[in-house]
């Protein structure tokens, strides 16, 4: 996916935001702080995930979502919105 | 603009939750703690370790477990052991184990959700991530009692018989159980109660000597230098003694006791600051208590309040008490008592819990009576017992 295409959500960014702030998170609280339901949560969440940017753990029937560790594409956006947030 | 004074110097170090570096007169019990955990570091996942911890409120049974946790962690740490140490109140957590559960799930995940699956999902998860990171914990349930009387043997059988359920897999989870009666242990059933009681750490009451240690170690840490006399300590460490030798209620008075000098602008903690410190803690004196005695009882508690109020002092001797009283029965037109009597009145209001007395043996001079007069604020103590003893001559 282009980038222009990935940042082209409000959602996905506001879920980047969401998990720059919190570390990491189920997809049940990452739509409930976005006041989506949880499917359209899960659609944004595998787009970023697809892109590498994102990463997920299950344990059960939870799943939590991170920033990947190892992903550059992770490390600069994390950057970007660290930036942004402390130099509003 | 008036300077502000201060007895304190660092005052958290009075605070309920602070873990002391030192723990006097628990050496040997720290000591077999440590034992009983030693082979984790050795071989770590052949084994996991349940000790029972016990003893009365305030002798040590959270700071001991707490400060061992400090120190096996930082031992694992050095060994490359990935391990972790979860104190968990389970009164704080309702005895839920599901609530326990996640405390100890959130030290690895902060912001694992709070809904959606049972305390045994739970339990496999924690073991998950556990595997999953190669980590290890030892769980110290504190007030374990709760945890026992809202959900009884089932949770407990399930804490401790996790490995069944995963054969030949790294043990994980060591268990500390802090509780203060080994009663509750009897209200499991005879197989859960048969996992737990291999070992069990019990914790004796503090003698005043120990309390004295333990206070100065806080007072070194917590007040300014000189800001709190010996007798000050004393008379702290009598109190938390007639507490059950309960150190935490001798460290919480202790820290009244200096805001109360702090709010007199006192350079130094005076023992009337503990007396005024401990009737808040405790309302002890009830007037009924005070009327109810005879009326050579009344005038000798007047003779020992004037004597404190003049003296400043933490304790007086019962000689110190008997000239004393002598002049208020003079006062009060009243033939004094014989020392003999006067003992056994002694031994009343000692027994009401207005004074308390202890025989000391120190001095070359034989054994004398020392009389503490704990809970009261000497100034109100007197204003009452003149009020009744006016009333009563009239």
């Amino acid at each position: 996916m282009n980038v222009e295409d990935v940042f082209s959500s409000r959602l996905r960014i506001k879920i980047l935001k969401i998990l720059v702030q919190l570390g990491e998170l189920n997809v049940s609280e990452i739509a409930r702080r976005l006041g989506v339901n949880y499917n359209m949560t899960r659609g944004h969440l595998k787009v970023l995930e697809d892109e590498g940017i994102l990463q997920h753990k299950v344990f059960g029937r939870i799943h939590l979502y991170r920033f990947n560790e190892h992903s550059l594409k992770a490390k600069s956006i994390r950057n970007v919105i660290e930036v942004w947030e402390q130099n509003p | 603009m008036p300077e502000y004074r201060s007895v304190f110097r660092d005052e958290t170090k009075l605070d309920i939750t602070y873990v002391p570096n030192r723990l006097p007169h628990r050496d040997r019990e720290f000591r077999l703690l440590m034992e009983f955990f030693s082979f984790i570091l050795q071989f770590p996942g052949k084994m996991a370790q349940r000790v029972i911890i016990t003893g009365d409120v305030g002798t040590g049974k959270t700071v001991l477990s707490q400060h061992f946790g400090a120190d096996i962690t930082h031992e694992a740490n050095k060994f490359g052991i990935n391990l972790r140490y979860v104190h968990v109140n389970c009164r704080e957590y309702r005895g839920s184990l599901f609530l326990i559960l996640h405390h100890a799930v959130s030290v690895f995940h902060p912001t694992f959700p709070r809904r959606g699956y049972s305390a045994e999902e739970l339990l496999r998860i924690l073991l998950q991530i556990l595997d999953e990171e190669n980590a290890y914990v030892i769980l110290a349930l504190d007030e374990f009692e709760s945890l026992v009387e809202r959900e009884g043997s089932e949770a407990v059988y399930k804490l401790t018989r996790l490995q069944e359920i995963r054969p030949n897999k790294p043990q994980r989870l060591s268990l500390v159980f802090i509780l203060r009666s080994l009663r509750v242990i009897e209200q499991l059933d005879a197989s859960t109660r048969s996992t737990l009681q291999s070992n069990i750490i019990s914790l004796e009451k503090y003698s005043k000597r120990h309390l004295i240690d333990i206070l100065n170690d806080r007072v070194a840490l917590a007040f300014k230098p000189l800001a709190v006399p010996d007798d000050t300590i004393s008379l702290v460490a009598e109190l938390a003694f007639s507490e059950g030798g309960n150190a935490r209620f001798g460290i919480e008075l202790l820290w009244r006791a200096g805001k109360y000098a702090d709010a007199e602008n006192l350079d130094a903690v005076a023992p009337e600051c503990v007396r005024k410190a401990v009737s808040s803690i405790i309302p002890t004196m009830r007037k009924s208590d005070l009327a109810s005695l005879s009326f050579h009882e009344k005038l000798l508690l007047l003779g020992i309040a004037r004597l404190f109020k003049e003296s400043h002092k933490a304790y007086v001797s019962l000689v110190e008490a008997e000239q004393a009283y002598a002049i208020v029965c003079e006062e009060f037109g009243a033939e004094p008592h014989s020392h003999t009597q006067l003992w056994k009145h002694l031994q009343t209001l000692s027994a009401v819990g207005i004074v308390e007395a202890e025989v000391s043996s120190v001095g070359s001079g034989g054994r004398s009576t020392l009389i503490y007069l704990a809970r009261i604020p000497i100034l109100e103590l007197e204003k009452e017992l003149s009020a009744l003893l006016v009333k009563e001559g009239a």
